[in-house]
């Protein structure tokens, strides 16, 4: 079963139309990796689909890099009762 | 020696301070005034002290069926009743639109006024205006007005170049025996002092005046001749220390004060060509004239007169108060105006289409958060317009999202999330992104997408969509 960071990877290429490769946990959304003001909610909205979870909108952007977003849904699904 | 600059240090606070003794989101914000103001007149300082704006019985004219239709085609009978009533809905009971002037030349004009008046109200009072021509007195006393207009023009410009008098002398000689023929008709004369900010002030404007008081001292009060300052051409200005015949300031207080005509027979009428028309009709009241005549909408001969709805908005302001004033007919009345072809620019306040739409991005996020940040006041309660938020490539997910929620009526926790907007705001942004589009989308447009892209939402909202 695929780990959150590569869950985070894989929505974040596919929304960003990136390769997986370029993305790291290091990696920032918007700097690093270029997402524009409507792909950060697109990329919000993704998660929550792909984790079955709900995220509070500013909490949600104001996660800058992907390792952080990994934190952020691990506790948000621990707090939510969903199992990853 | 180095200037001794006054210390001020910061005022932390973690509660927000919104000014709402000046800034109450209920009406427009409110004008107050610290002390009086300083005007020098003839080398002499005098004091004028705003703080009275509050007790004293300022109040608007109309004239809208008269300056403002020499700017447009004929309004019907029917187009002029109904803007009558609109008038006296939104002056209210108090009379605050006092007075509205009507054309007496035809039987169309004489049918509209009786029209008019079989609708009962109080206010606007109608009044007449004609030629200074001894033989239209007859059409006023047959109209069975009080009170109308004469043109008394009192520049030299159309003393000498337009109306070709041989002197001074010879045209208020004229002039006055126009007004002794409205005290014998039974009629209080209103003299249109056209021209005043380009006219010999002291050489013809206030002996003129002088001697129609002196002619007001012989006749019951309700005759007494009413003056109204005509800025023609637009030349007034508002600015303490301007020199005449242009200042406001000065040539009120010359005709108030040392010819003692009292404010509730001083009018202003302005015109914009400066584009002043509205802050120097707010300046005569403030410096003792308490009528300012207007048009709705700034309608007017060429650039136009003050517009009748900012000076409501500038009443309100300066009274702290209503006072029975109906603001939302504002936008009733533009609406109908619309419909009858008089055309409102989309960027006019208060009622232009665009008046409190927002496309930039970062504004509409401020707007989600707290409609106050950037809207004038409360727009829906006091003209039933909620504020807008106009789609473009610089709106952005905020923008979306204040859209949907208003369209969908959602107050507080209702309200959907940008998250949950996020496809209707790719379909924006690809229409520019990847389409080059060059316009703003329509109402209509996101209708249609949202119901498309946000199923669940239109399914649960739709019924309450405006």
């Amino acid at each position: 079963m695929a780990t959150v960071l590569e869950r985070v990877v894989a929505v974040t290429a596919r929304v960003l139309r990136l390769d997986p490769s370029e993305i790291k946990p290091e990696s920032t959304f918007t700097v690093d990796l270029g997402a524009e003001s409507v792909q950060s909610i697109e990329l919000v909205a993704s998660f929550e689909e792909e984790f079955g979870i709900e995220m509070d909108e500013d909490a949600a952007l104001s996660v800058e890099s992907v390792g952080d977003a990994v934190t952020f849904i691990t506790n948000l699904c621990g707090e939510q009762g969903v199992e990853i | 020696m180095t200037k001794r600059l006054k210390e001020y240090p910061l005022i932390d606070a973690t509660e927000p301070n919104l000014v709402e003794e000046i800034f109450d989101y209920n009406l427009p914000p409110l004008i107050r005034f610290e002390g009086p103001i300083t005007e020098v007149v003839d080398g002499r300082a005098v004091e004028f002290d705003p703080r009275t704006l509050k007790t004293r019985d300022i109040f608007i004219t109309d004239t809208t069926f008269r300056d403002g239709q020499q700017a447009r085609p004929p309004y019907t009978i029917e187009q002029m009743v109904k803007i009558y009533d609109l008038l006296s809905k939104l002056g209210g009971p108090r009379g605050v639109i006092r007075q509205t002037e009507f054309f007496l030349y035809t039987k169309n004009d004489r049918d509209t006024l009786d029209r008019c008046r079989e609708l009962g109200h109080k206010y606007p009072e109608c009044t007449g205006w004609i030629r200074a021509v001894k033989g239209d007195f007859r059409l006023v006393r047959e109209a069975k007005v009080a009170e109308s207009g004469i043109l008394t023009s009192c520049s030299d410009y159309h003393v000498f170049q337009k109306l070709k008098f041989k002197s001074r002398k010879e045209c208020m000689d004229s002039f006055c025996e126009v007004v002794d023929a409205a005290f014998e008709a039974g009629i209080r004369p209103r003299c249109h002092l056209e021209d005043v900010t380009r006219a010999d002030i002291e050489g013809f404007v206030l002996p003129f005046i002088q001697r129609l008081a002196r002619m007001s001292e012989q006749v019951p009060d309700n005759l007494t001749v009413k003056i109204r300052l005509c800025d023609t051409m637009g030349f007034g200005v508002s600015y303490p220390g301007a020199e005449l015949p242009r200042s406001i300031p000065k040539l009120i207080y010359k005709i108030n004060q040392e010819c003692g005509v009292p404010s509730d027979r001083l009018e202003w009428h302005g015109h914009n060509d400066f584009h002043k028309v509205h802050v120097n009709g707010g300046t005569a009241w403030l410096y003792g004239c308490d009528a300012v005549n207007a048009t709705l909408f700034g309608y007017g001969e060429r650039t136009g007169n003050p517009p009748l709805e900012a000076a409501v908005m500038e009443y309100i302001a300066l009274k702290g108060d209503l006072c029975g004033i109906q603001t939302e007919v504002i936008t009733e009345t533009a609406d109908y105006m619309r419909s009858i072809g008089l055309p409102i620019p989309d960027n006019y306040p208060f009622v232009g289409k665009a008046f409190n739409t927002t496309s930039a991005g970062i504004h509409a996020g401020g707007l989600r958060q707290d409609e106050r940040i950037y809207n004038i006041f409360d727009t829906t309660k006091l003209l039933n317009c909620p504020p807008r938020v106009a789609l473009t490539d610089k709106t952005g997910a905020d923008g979306v999202a204040h859209w949907v929620n208003e369209f969908f009526g959602l107050k507080n926790e209702e309200r959907i999330s940008k998250i949950k907007c996020h496809k209707v705001a790719r379909w924006v942004a690809d229409q520019y992104e990847q389409h080059g589009r060059m316009t703003s989308i329509s109402d209509e447009e996101l209708e249609k997408k949202v119901k498309e892209l946000m199923p669940e939402y239109w399914k649960k909202y739709n019924k309450r969509a405006k």
